[in-house]
């Protein structure tokens, strides 16, 4: 028997729960989970890794679009996948009879609970929509393939 | 049955759907122009995300 070098399963899912606090963290009122929400960007705006909030910089906007997005539909925890800790909306993103009309590539999703910090950005080939519907799918909730993963 | 567009409802059967599939790196989407009389009265866009973000890894390299 030896021991194995190894971050623990256990700690990577517990951070995407907020479970531990290497640093100063915030003062939490509850054990609820957070809410976060999906805001769509325009391929000219400038969202990367840098981006450490939500802001209505850059952001789509048109008949039918409210700015900030649309709430996460979070039924699901994080789980483990092997050695993955991963995470994934349980909805899809809709916009429904949007117009859109300058192109948009790009959807920011963030934490509207905390201070609207900014989770992750993903691009896509970029859109426009007239008088209709906008709907991004999210990915299957796996460990190779959710839309968070830690391995 | 009544399409809604930017001109209104209007009837399905005077309209034309034409779909167009988008093959993306991490995305496939499928964008549905709606024409009434030649001129675009709606499009819709359904787009797929493939596959989500590593935390320790780049978007430019998913």
């Amino acid at each position: 028997m030896a021991n194995t070098q190894s971050v623990s399963n256990s700690f990577k899912v517990e951070l995407m729960n907020g479970i531990h606090a290497l640093g100063a963290t915030v003062a939490r009122v509850g054990t609820t989970k957070d809410d976060f929400k999906a805001a769509l960007f325009l391929a000219s705006a400038t969202l990367d890794e840098d981006t450490t909030a939500y802001s209505v910089t850059g952001e789509a906007s048109g008949t039918n679009y409210v700015a900030g997005g649309v709430a996460v539909t979070n039924a699901g925890a994080p789980a483990l996948d092997g050695s993955t800790a991963h995470w994934t909306p349980s909805a899809d993103f809709s916009w429904i009879n949007v117009t859109l009309s300058n192109a948009f590539d790009a959807v920011q999703i963030y934490n509207s609970t905390q201070s609207n910090k900014s989770v992750a950005v993903y691009t896509f080939g970029s859109q426009t929509v007239t008088g209709g519907n906008f709907t991004l799918t999210m990915p299957a909730s796996a460990g190779t393939t959710g839309l968070l993963r830690l391995a | 049955m009544l399409v809604q567009t930017i001109k209104g409802l209007i009837e399905r059967s005077e309209l034309t759907a034409v779909d167009e599939i988008q093959e993306n790196d991490n995305d496939r989407a499928i964008v549905t122009t709606w024409l009434y009389k030649g001129e675009l009265v709606r499009q819709d866009a359904h787009v797929s995300i493939l596959r989500g973000l590593p935390m320790d890894g780049e978007q430019a390299n998913i």
